[in-house]
């Protein structure tokens, strides 16, 4: 039993320990076949912990990335439709005109209701899932007793050495604990707390800064430390709770004997006397009065467990919470007609910012918003899903060298266990295990009680990278260094506008006969590859790709060659070389293939050249050019006519005309000369030495 | 690079073997020539150094403007990249170091010195990619010549060659040499003439002890300068090796008269000297007279016999017509449109024969007050030489002008003042013409015209006007709309002198042309030449047979190729391929371009589209994608299978284009030698195109040559005629999706492709 135990620890140091914080609700138990030999079967075990430690963790890694820079939204994902919280249904009837109407009657209502209403608090309840939520915790208390007090923090004074407080008591109730969500419909059976609006209005003998609501929680109760829980399990399995983690609330242990008092602050008005709570439901954490040094840190919004940085609403799925709906009633008994408040987040969006920034009170709480039209639509929705709204319960097998090995138990939570989404429907919990979890693979089994999920490593998983190429080549480490958005390599395309989808059915995770193996294989055809320069062998980056930078007609090689080669002539004169390469260059920039192109080609030419060749005194030669293009039957006598007359015209246009042109001209033309010499005895080997002349391309 | 390589130093060590001097009189001047050989010995070593380390001044400057323009280009492109929003590469900061960095240590043996230690940046490991050589892009073939020598020996891998030794051996003698083995122990021109020169200061002195110093004195005045000459050409001269052949038949040409008789050469002693330490380069004789030819410096005005001074510089000639157009003329090709192209070696001369008649019109209308029409007769001359120039003009290789096609003997100062003789027999033959001419001018009129200054002619001028008289004949007013600084009454009058100097002699062309009917045989001759020329497909050469019919001797019909629009033959050569007049895609058997395996001409082929939309991709005409280059985007990355691979952008549907196979255009005797080469490496990119040449991609191509093979391929080869021109083709043989690796099966012709495609040895081996 020892034994067993400490590799439970292990365990939990693993697998469970990546999950664990997601997994308030499951039960950890640990199956092992009855041996003798127990050290080959630990020895086993750690290999089978070993397995399934990497791609937890890898996934567990990618979760927490996600977060920080999603990829992509899990609710534009089809089978994730319901996560999306947003209706087009106004679409139809929007106006640009509404909008002003709507913001002006907010404004007005706020403002009035300021005055004269009274804050109405219901308490859904005190939800503290530290413990498992054992079948006999009917037994135990299953309430707790809830103070709320009005904290008023009052302007120094010249003697304060701090700011005054006052603390008006504003009722006590007692609130279920971890009341079962789905019986939640009498909203009436609830208590609730009603705290006057005079309370907010300044009092006399203090200038008050800021009001805030204080909530106490006191919990007596017995506990099991055991907590032994014979759970689902087959026959010839043994289970064994071992305390997953360590208690992280403070606690007074007397015989079992506790009392616990959780505490968790809200500001009503801020010291500018704005209002920050708006009507909605609550989900405010609270702390253990005792856990000094946690709630220091947690004076930011960071949530540290296990060492580790943890996004701030991770502290709802771990620590206690008090539900409450809040609403600002004008009328003790009225509905309220005041604004709703946006859901800014509920408990599973991933990533999402800090409702507010709250200064800096005694102790801030993490809190966050549900919006209760957000769980009226939700509610609706889940009453179409074809699953009964019943305590589902998921049964994670994991299966190691076909052996089961550990079970792990979820009860009616439909998170992912590695990545902590909230699927909210079987289906779509299995779809997303088999697209984005594929190191694993789950299969499907219909279960009495909900489901079972077999959970196995997949051998035949295809390492290949599916993603961006181009994060593969740049620097490992850096994934999250671009600074703004950056053209990536499109890897994923559109294919179809309205694809023909099968419905969604839960067989379709069945284990399969046959041809398992195709699909475990993830095939993506397209650019996933990372693709190179041909010249430089230097990694194409995704804003090269469009454009073939290496398919030129005249790469820089070929123009400089058709130049070397000519001036390799030595019975060529200047004039004629230097017209013959401008020639040459134009052809190959345009590519020219037809006879019937050349009258367009050389008025192109013309107009591109023109002016060089004007410079460079060389309308001569070029008149050479076109009357030898014309022997060659290539131009008409009209396009000798035309081109001469338009460079005509761009030797006048040209800027330098005059006399300052004539003698840059005659300078030209002793350059050009005296250059030509040096070049034809310098580049062919002196005039009479050349290297080739134009007879022997002829003969 | 083409320096002659410096002769290893002991080269000429075996020569000062004291070796029995061909000179009868060896015996007088023993001691002497022991002293000059002791000269010729050191100053040659002097020179030899010098050359040296000029030639390492050189590499290492080349090296440095090679860094800069890398560095230029690095500039460029980073002032490019910092513009886009891009990911940029982070650096690391070393500032921002890991506490558990490592240190790098160096300690010291002396306790004096301390131990420096300095974090350790360990660079991130960088995916490797696949074995590339380098290579130069090209989009279209790239002829080149064969490679007699063996440029260098292929290293690969000492396993390799321990292996087979005898590869080595047989690899050499398939060429005549290993570039750089001649070139060793060799006394160049340049060496030589520095040589002498150098040497000259000694007999100067010499001398001076002597006698006749004033006389030496005037020389070595001379030799100076030449020796500041030679420094200029110094070393382009190296470069000459290979191209002797030339320079010894300009020679032969030139004459170096004048400048022999004002040269002084020095003293016989040295040639001797030199004689006696390099045997091989010939007898004192033979080095004397090598040198004088050395000594002829490059003058301004003196140009090899065929190249025409520039027309636009200041020492233009008046030259015929065919001698201004002859460098356009013969560098032209008029398959590729440009001058001195990279595919074609041969490039026909214009067939002036074939002009477009329709274009020779006469202008009516006087083009001003001052038009020469107006004036008495001109009118009429015009017209009646119109009707002469009108014949048909014999076509090319006309004989050049005795004046300028061989200049001979006199010199380019000579042919300067024959211009002015020239000048001279014109103005006196015009006035022998006035009252002979047939042309019926009055010459009272004439006079009472001229009483201007006469007008001059430049040589360009008169040059610029033989040259557009051949193409606009006696349309004076469009001549001189060219020349531009001439009117057309100055154009007429220098016509009319020029009629009776050089009258072109009228020749008929042969017989008028037979117009037989063009009997529709097409078909059968596609479907003929399809049937016997399975494998053989020869290379086009446009035939070229004046006043002869294509028949069998016809070099195009021997080949089994047609008649293109470059052949010389006429028009109506049975042998021309005519081209298709298909309205639709020219992609069946229907269109006879496609079923002869041609691409449409855009100059035939008028109505599939092949002639429109010179701007757009898209055409109608599918069958014009390789001339156009309607190729696909391609990308390259590390093969699936082996090696590099090219995988396509965006998807191509069936049988389009993907790209064409491009590289270096060679004979195949050398693909022969290359192939034996590529075997030993295992990779080839040799592509047989035709019975006469093969395209070789290793050095020259495009990315399509990282294609790998398979038997059972996404694209296939096909060689087209395009334009004249064999090109291979790579389309799709059935759709293919986007970043699709591309394979073709290299056996596209199961006979001649296979035995230069090592991989596919390789492949079937294993």
């Amino acid at each position: 039993m020892h034994h067993l135990q400490h590799s439970g620890e292990v365990m939990s140091g693993t697998s469970c320990k990546a999950n664990g914080a997601v997994y308030p609700a499951s039960t950890t138990v640990m199956t092992t076949v009855k041996k003798p030999k127990m050290e080959q079967i630990q020895a086993d075990h750690e290999l089978f912990l070993q397995a399934f430690e990497k791609p937890t963790q890898i996934y567990r890694f990618l979760r927490t990335r996600n977060l920080i820079a999603p990829i992509f939204l899990h609710r534009t994902l089809t089978f994730m439709t319901h996560r999306n919280t947003r209706t087009n249904a106004k679409r139809k009837t929007f106006k640009v005109d509404d909008m002003l109407l709507r913001v002006e009657k907010m404004k007005g209502e706020q403002e009035s209701h300021s005055l004269s209403s009274h804050l109405q608090l219901t308490f859904t309840g005190f939800f503290h899932k530290d413990e498992k939520p054992s079948q006999n915790s009917e037994n135990e208390q299953s309430s707790v007793s809830l103070e709320v007090l009005l904290v008023k923090v009052c302007h120094k004074k010249r003697k304060d050495v701090s700011c005054p407080v006052k603390q008006v008591p504003t009722g006590k109730k007692q609130v279920p604990l971890n009341p079962d969500c789905s019986n939640q419909t009498k909203p009436g059976s609830l208590p609730s707390l009603l705290v006057s609006s005079n309370e907010f209005e300044p009092s006399n003998s203090h200038m008050v800064k800021s009001y805030s609501l204080l909530f106490r929680v006191l919990r007596t109760g017995r506990r099991d430390m055991n907590g032994l829980v014979n759970g689902e399990a087959n026959e010839n399995i043994d289970v064994t709770e071992v305390p997953s983690r360590k208690k992280r609330s403070s606690a007074h242990r007397e015989d079992g004997e506790t009392t616990e008092t959780f505490v968790a602050q809200m500001t009503v008005f801020d010291k500018n006397r704005r209002l920050q709570l708006l009507d909605g439901e609550y989900e405010v954490s609270m702390q253990g009065m005792e856990d000094c040094p946690v709630s220091k840190k947690r004076a930011t919004w960071e949530t540290i467990l296990d060492g580790k940085r943890l996004p701030p609403f991770e502290t709802f799925s771990q620590g206690p919470t008090l539900q409450f709906t809040l609403r600002w009633t004008g009328d003790a008994s009225d509905k309220s007609t005041a604004p709703v408040a946006k859901p800014l987040a509920t408990r599973n969006s991933d990533g999402s910012s800090p409702v507010e920034s709250r200064p800096s009170t005694l102790k801030s709480a993490p809190l966050s918003v549900k919006a209760s039209v957000s769980t009226d639509i939700q509610m609706k929705r889940e009453q179409i899903l074809c699953e009964p709204r019943q305590k589902l319960r998921i049964f994670y097998q994991f299966l190691y060298n076909n052996n089961t090995r550990q079970q792990t138990e979820a009860r009616d939570d439909l998170h992912c266990p590695w990545c902590t989404l909230n699927c909210r429907k079987l289906y779509s919990l299995l779809k997303h295990l088999k697209q984005s979890h594929s190191r694993f693979i789950f299969n499907y089994v219909p279960h009495p009680k909900g489901a079972r999920i077999d959970v196995s490593i997949n051998e035949c998983y295809d390492g290949s990278y599916v993603g961006n190429p181009q994060d593969i080549h740049s620097q490992p480490g850096f994934a999250f260094s671009r600074n703004g958005p950056v053209k990536r390599t499109a890897v994923t395309h559109v294919l179809v506008c309205r694809p023909k989808r099968t419905k969604p059915s839960l067989s379709e995770f069945l284990e399969s006969e046959d041809g398992e193996l195709e699909q475990q294989r993830t095939y993506v055809s397209g650019h996933n590859r990372l693709y190179f320069h041909s010249d430089s062998c230097m990694p194409l980056r995704p804003q090269e790709m469009d454009v073939d930078s290496e398919d030129e007609r005249d790469p820089e090689w070929l123009r400089e060659k058709t130049a070397t080669q000519l001036d390799e002539f030595t019975d060529v004169n200047e004039g004629e070389k230097e017209v013959m390469k401008l020639w040459n260059l134009h052809v190959m920039k345009h590519g020219f293939i037809a006879d019937n192109q050349m009258n367009q080609a050389s008025m192109q030419f013309v107009e591109k050249c023109g002016a060089y060749i004007a410079r460079r005194n060389l309308c001569r030669n070029f008149l050479l050019h076109l009357v030898s293009m014309h022997d060659f039957n290539l131009v008409s006598v009209a396009t000798i006519d035309r081109a001469m007359s338009r460079l005509r015209h761009i030797q006048e246009e040209l800027p330098d005309a005059g006399a300052d042109d004539q003698a840059d001209r005659a300078l030209m033309e002793g350059a050009c000369n005296g250059t030509a010499i040096a070049c034809s005895s310098g580049g062919g080997g002196g005039t009479k030495h050349g290297k080739r002349t134009k007879s022997s391309v002829t003969d | 690079m083409e320096e002659a390589p410096e002769a290893p130093v002991s080269d000429p060590v075996p020569a000062l073997i004291p070796t029995p001097t061909p000179c009868p009189a060896s015996n007088i001047p023993s001691r002497s020539l022991l002293e000059w050989r002791k000269r010729v010995k050191s100053e040659y070593m002097r020179l030899r150094q010098l050359k040296r380390f000029k030639n390492a001044e050189e590499v290492k400057a080349l090296f440095m403007s090679n860094r800069q323009k890398i560095e230029e280009r690095t500039n460029l492109l980073n002032e490019e990249w910092s513009k886009l929003r891009i990911q940029s590469v982070p650096l690391s900061t070393p500032g921002g170091a890991l506490p558990g960095k490592k240190l790098c240590m160096v300690e010291f043996g002396f306790p004096a010195f301390k131990a420096q230690a300095v974090a350790m940046r360990p660079l991130t490991t960088v995916a490797g990619i696949p074995f590339m050589y380098s290579w130069s892009p090209l989009q279209q073939n790239f002829m080149v010549e064969d490679e007699t020598f063996l440029h260098n020996i292929p290293y690969m891998g000492d396993e390799v060659l321990e292996q087979d030794e005898a590869f080595l051996e047989e690899l050499i003698d398939n060429y005549d040499g290993v570039h750089g083995d001649r070139e060793g122990g060799f006394i160049n021109d340049e060496v030589f003439k520095e040589l002498v020169e150098a040497l000259s200061q000694y007999s100067d002195q010499e001398e001076e002890e002597e006698e006749e110093a004033a006389e030496e004195k005037g020389g070595k005045e001379e030799e100076e300068k030449g020796v500041r000459k030679s420094a200029g050409e110094g070393t382009e001269e190296a470069k000459v090796g290979p191209t002797a052949f030339f320079r010894r038949k300009r020679r032969s040409v030139i004459e170096v008269r004048d400048l022999a008789a004002k040269k002084k050469i020095p003293h016989d002693k040295i040639f001797t000297a030199i004689a006696s330490m390099f045997p091989y380069k010939g007898t004192t004789e033979e080095l004397k007279e090598k040198y004088k030819d050395l000594l002829e410096p490059p003058s301004p005005v003196k140009l090899p016999p065929l190249c025409t001074p520039n027309i636009d510089g200041p020492f233009a000639k008046s030259v015929q017509r065919e001698q201004s157009l002859h460098s356009f003329h013969t560098l032209f090709c008029r398959r590729c449109f440009k001058y001195d192209c990279f595919l074609h070696p041969f490039h026909a001369t214009p067939n002036v024969y074939k002009r477009k008649s329709k274009e020779i019109r006469m202008e009516t209308e006087p083009c001003g007050p001052d038009c020469f029409l107006l004036q008495k007769g001109a009118k009429e001359f015009a017209d009646q030489e119109m009707l002469r120039s009108q014949r048909p003009r014999r076509r090319r290789r006309q004989p050049r002008p005795p004046s300028s096609s061989c200049p001979g003997p006199s010199g380019t100062t000579e042919e300067a003042k024959e211009v002015d003789s020239d000048h001279e027999t014109t103005s006196s033959s015009e006035s022998n013409s006035r009252c002979q001419t047939p042309t019926k001018l009055c010459p009272g009129e004439e006079h009472g015209e001229q009483v201007g200054p006469p007008v001059q002619w430049s040589g360009a001028e008169e040059s610029l006007f033989r040259v557009l008289h051949g193409t606009y004949y006696n349309n004076f007013c469009s001549i001189a709309r060219l020349i531009s600084t001439k009117t057309c009454k100055q154009v007429y009058e220098f016509a009319v002198k020029e009629v009776l100097i050089h009258r072109v002699p009228l020749e008929d062309g042969g017989s008028a042309p037979q117009k037989k009917k063009r009997k529709h045989r097409l078909w059968a001759k596609i479907q003929l030449k399809k049937d016997n020329s399975s494998n053989q497909v020869y290379n086009y050469q446009p035939c070229d047979h004046p006043d002869q019919p294509c028949d069998s001797s016809c070099p195009c019909v021997m080949t089994q190729n047609f008649c293109e629009k470059f052949c010389q033959c006429e028009h109506e050569c049975q042998n021309r391929f005519p081209g298709c007049r298909c309205k639709t895609q020219c992609n069946t058997k229907q269109c006879p371009c496609y079923l002869a395996v041609r691409e449409c001409d855009p100059d035939l082929c008028m109505t599939c589209g092949a002639a429109d939309h010179w701007d757009s991709k898209v055409v109608s005409c599918k069958n014009c994608s390789i001339q156009r280059g309607l190729k696909k985007h391609l990308l390259l990355a590390p093969s699936n299978v082996a090696g590099w691979g090219t995988f396509i952008k965006e998807s191509v549907q069936k049988n389009e284009l993907i790209s064409e196979y491009c590289g270096e255009l060679i004979s195949q005797d050398e693909a022969d030698r290359r192939g034996r080469i590529y075997d030993k490496y295992m990779s080839s990119f040799l592509f047989n195109l035709n019975n006469d040449f093969v395209v070789d991609a290793t050095r020259k191509g495009n990315k399509i040559r990282f294609a790998n093979h398979s038997v059972n391929p996404n694209c296939y080869a096909k060689v087209v005629m395009v334009n004249g021109d064999h090109r291979i083709g790579i389309f799709a043989k059935r759709a293919i999706l986007q970043g699709e690796e591309l394979f073709f099966d290299y056996r596209y012709s199961q006979d001649d492709a296979l035995k230069y495609v090592g991989i596919e040895r390789e492949v079937d081996m294993a």
